[in-house]
């Protein structure tokens, strides 16, 4: 207990608290009007890759459960999930299948995945629901059997499968649920135009959750530059248990790390979860998400996007059904064609270029961004880093980005993992704020795939460095074998008393043996020197 | 043009500042003192930052040349321009060009270039410059040759005349024909900006506020003041627009001002000074403000920044009062450029998620066992 109040103390003193950056909001024009429902478009695209950017080698992580040809209803399912970090997939509307096939890759760095083509009909006849008869009575394991059933993964951008997510919570015990209202990004309005219209399904869903994972509290945090949002939740909680909580605005406080030590002023562990310290965290788009599927059994078939950029007539948020194209979207608000010269998918610090206009909206989408180079100027040339530290000040994960690159560029695997590349949430806070336009996060995503890669490298090659190493051995065995054979053949002619003097003494005595018998020769033979 | 922005990744917004544009904006802090500066001693001190930006500019030039890298971009980056200025308004005003020629070779060639550049530079180039100077050549390093009329507070004629200007252009480059017998030029040997109380200059300040002189008349006591207000007024305006943190002004000056304080006594302020005068009577505003918040030959965390401070406070008060340099700022600065690395690398803030230093070492003691 002191130990920790110690501890606490020291950690903080010197360590800023509020890091990361402030960049301005640009979400009024896409909230000036109300979400919009969608038309249902000519041909939804639903994309069996769950992971939208997974390096996976897998084109797809979801097995269709339709044939091609097939007419399927609205709800119906129509793919379920390969493995653990998938969700299942629904039929948004009626119609028939018409293609399973790869689609490009929506953005760059992304491989081809399969998707399955839907011919939509105007029908939109759709399979019965069937909604549990009192949802308040039911166990948590019914409860998330019915997120699972439902498809729902993380809104927020993720994507895990929120099923997954709320069972460990349940395993693990959780105290506190905290429901993600923040929204960090310049641009995105998704969360902040749910919460004004649909506050009521919101808090619905957080206490649904919380009775999902049995947690203590429940605390929904919103930012404080959303005051309508924050004005109609106060008046949905009243009489709630649920707390409301506003964190000051800066970027990535909508990170779940982040939002974790705002609430709970503890942080995760670096190796852990938000579970392992009692703490559940929940998009509110996934709230109000499961709010559907556990009251109405509805499945995931929707979400809210928002649709925004200088190159759009009238921003807005869209409800809009699962496989969109991006394309029908961005016609339904009019795209001004001179203006529009690229495409964003996610926001502007974390979001990605989309390379298909035709890419649809998928589970995880929840921007687009239309726009053009006088809005978002093409980044300036690279130019050395001066050290100016405006990185270190920034990283919302407290690590020194400047020492991080000058590791990646020498190669220093070892001073990386120290400097803490494993830690880096990505959130390009530091590529931000640096003033020689360094493009440090992309470094720091290629220092993780090239770390890695060297590592499975390293698995693959330790049989065959083991292998080296035995021979090595072998090597200096034989070595030693032969050295010590050496050294005893040499001390048994040390104790011979084989010595430099004695040799001369040898030498010597020979010498003088030689010059006597000269001598006497020389007398046998008489006068023999004068002869010669 | 679309495929750039396609391999380009995020994020795509920045702050608007960059590089070039910040030392722009160092150099727009530095007028305050430059102008002060020339209003004391004449033209001498303008006609020493555009020499030393001139041989600065060119040398840049011609060693990212022979480097084989593109000289547009090196000089884009406006780096050598901060270098320059700094160096400039070090040395004392009527130095001769050569002077100035070799410390900015020695600072931009050898300081920066030989350590690979910009960022990769251990040292402050204008301090390592001007100390490189100041060893070399230390008589010509504390003599001040000044127009006469920036020398004689009653004369009628300004420094900042035709005829100053003329006289100072000549003490820049003495083989002109400028000094002829009616210009003559009034030489003196005294402390530079950086060169300390010790030298009798306290006893001469403390003389000046006595007979109240006033503020702006010229009188090269007073002058260190008020250039030392102006280093300030420009250190505040990169301190508002957020250019430099305060951690290593603050810890700098706070920790100069204690230990002027704990030794202060005033039967000896001839010897160790007033806590005034170690503030304004010298280059500590200069060199809290300008020279040590160089960021590449700095610390960069929040708390290396603050031992750096405290490093080059108490170094610089050590060696006015007890130690046997002519300078104490440039060699401070360069002693706290020693100790950066180290510092950056024991003073690392502690990861998010990591168990910090404290709660390791309590971990030990208490469970007796080692934290991974």
């Amino acid at each position: 207990m002191i130990r920790q109040a110690f501890s606490d103390l020291f950690e903080r003193l010197g360590s800023t608290s509020r890091r990361g950056i402030r960049p301005a909001t640009l979400r009024e024009s896409s909230l000036r009007s109300r979400i919009m429902p969608t038309p249902i478009p000519r041909e939804l695209i639903l994309s069996l890759q769950h992971y939208p950017d997974t390096s996976a080698k897998d084109v797809s992580s979801m097995k269709p459960c339709v044939e091609v040809g097939e007419w399927v209803a609205k709800y119906q399912l129509i793919a379920r999930e390969k493995g653990p970090n998938a969700t299942r997939l629904h039929a948004p509307t009626s119609g028939t299948v018409q293609a399973i096939e790869e689609i490009p890759p929506a953005v760059n760095g992304q491989r081809a995945r399969l998707a399955i083509r839907l011919l939509t009909d105007t029908d939109e006849r759709e399979l019965p629901l069937e909604p549990p008869s009192d949802y308040r009575s039911l166990a948590p394991e019914q409860m998330i059997q019915l997120i699972e059933d439902a498809g729902i993964c993380g809104m927020g951008g993720a994507g895990f499968p929120t099923a997954t997510k709320v069972r460990d919570a349940l395993e693990k015990g959780v105290k506190t649920l905290i429901i993600n209202g923040v929204e960090c990004e310049p641009y995105i309005s998704c969360d902040e135009a749910l919460i004004r219209e649909r506050a009521d399904l919101t808090v619905q869903g957080a206490e649904l959750l919380q009775a999902a994972c049995l947690a203590d509290d429940c605390v929904i945090v919103i930012d404080n530059a959303m005051p309508a949002a924050r004005q109609a939740l106060k008046e949905k909680l009243q009489g709630s248990a649920i707390k409301l909580q506003v964190v000051r605005r800066r970027y990535p406080a909508g990170d779940e790390r982040q939002l974790v030590k705002a609430v709970c002023r503890r942080e995760v562990p670096n190796d852990g979860h938000p579970t392992d310290i009692g703490v559940l965290v929940q998009n509110i788009g996934t709230a109000v998400a499961v709010y559907e599927a556990i009251v109405h059994a509805k499945p995931c078939i929707s979400r809210i996007v928002t649709l925004t950029g200088s190159a759009l007539l009238t921003p807005k948020n869209f409800d809009a059904p699962i496989g969109t194209p991006v394309q029908h979207l961005l016609n339904l608000c009019g795209v001004n064609e001179n203006q529009h010269e690229f495409t964003i998918r996610g926001g502007s610090m974390m979001g990605q270029y989309l390379m298909d206009q035709a890419a649809p909206i998928e589970k995880t989408t929840n921007c687009i961004i239309a726009s053009n180079n006088a809005e978002i100027p093409e980044r300036e040339a690279e130019q050395a880093c001066i050290r100016c530290g405006y990185c270190e000040q920034a990283c919302p994960a407290q690590l020194q980005p400047q020492r991080l690159l000058a590791s990646i560029r020498n190669e220093e695997w070892q001073d990386t993992v120290e400097l803490g590349l494993d830690d880096c949430i990505e959130c390009g806070a530091c590529a931000v704020v640096c003033p020689s336009r360094i493009p440090l996060v992309s470094y720091f995503r290629a220092g993780k795939e090239i770390h890695n890669e060297d590592h499975s490298a390293q698995r693959q090659s330790r049989h065959w460095q083991e292998r080296f190493q035995f021979h090595q051995y072998r090597i200096k065995k034989n070595q030693e074998k032969a050295r010590s054979a050496k050294v005893a053949a040499q001390s048994a002619g040390e104790e011979q008393g084989f010595s430099r003097d004695q040799a001369r003494m040898e030498i010597s005595a020979a010498v003088e043996r030689v010059r006597r018998r000269r001598e006497a020769l020389a007398r046998e033979t008489g006068h023999g020197e004068e002869k010669s | 043009m679309m495929k750039q922005r396609l391999a380009s990744s995020s994020p795509m917004q920045f702050f608007p500042l960059q590089t070039s544009q910040i030392m722009l904006l160092v150099i727009l802090a530095t007028l305050p003192a430059m102008l002060v500066a020339t209003w004391f001693f004449g033209y001498g001190v303008i006609l020493n930052v555009l020499f030393a930006t001139l041989v600065g500019v060119l040398c840049e030039a011609t060693i990212s040349r022979i480097r084989g890298r593109s000289v547009r971009a090196t000089l884009a980056d406006n780096s050598c321009l901060v270098t320059a200025v700094l160096f400039g308004m070090t040395i004392p005003p009527g130095t001769s060009w050569w002077l100035i020629v070799m410390g900015m070779v020695f600072a931009i060639a050898l300081v920066k270039h030989a350590y690979g550049g910009l960022g990769q530079n251990t040292f402050n180039p204008a301090m390592a410059g001007y100390l490189f100077l100041l060893l070399a050549y230390p008589l010509d390093m504390t003599s001040w040759h000044l127009p006469a009329a920036a020398m004689n507070f009653n004369s009628a004629s300004s420094p900042l005349g035709w005829q100053g200007f003329l006289q100072s252009l000549g003490c820049l480059f003495p083989f002109l024909p400028l000094l002829g017998d009616s210009l003559t030029v009034d030489g003196l040997a005294m402390a530079t900006p950086l060169i300390e109380s010790k030298l009798a200059a306290g006893n001469a300040i403390k003389a000046a506020l006595e007979e109240g002189t006033g503020l702006f008349a010229r009188s090269s006591e007073t002058g260190w003041e008020l250039i030392n207000f102006a280093w300030l007024l420009g250190g505040l305006f990169l301190l508002v627009t957020r250019l430099i943190s305060w951690h290593i002004p603050l810890s700098m000056i706070a920790s100069t001002l204690i230990m002027s304080l704990l030794y202060y006594s005033p039967s000896a302020v001839a010897v160790l000074g007033t806590p005034y005068l170690h503030l304004f009577g010298s280059a500590t505003m200069m060199g809290a403000f300008f020279i040590a918040t160089d960021p590449v030959s700095a610390a960069t965390g929040s708390r290396a920044k603050i031992a750096y401070g405290i490093i080059i406070g108490v170094s610089l008060y050590s060696i006015r009062v007890w130690g046997s340099y002519l300078d104490a700022v440039a060699i401070a600065v360069l002693f706290g450029n020693f100790c950066a690395p180290l510092l950056d690398r024991l003073l690392a803030p502690r990861k998010y998620g990591h168990p910090g230093l404290f709660s390791k070492l309590l971990g030990d003691i208490t469970t007796g066992k080692s934290s991974p």
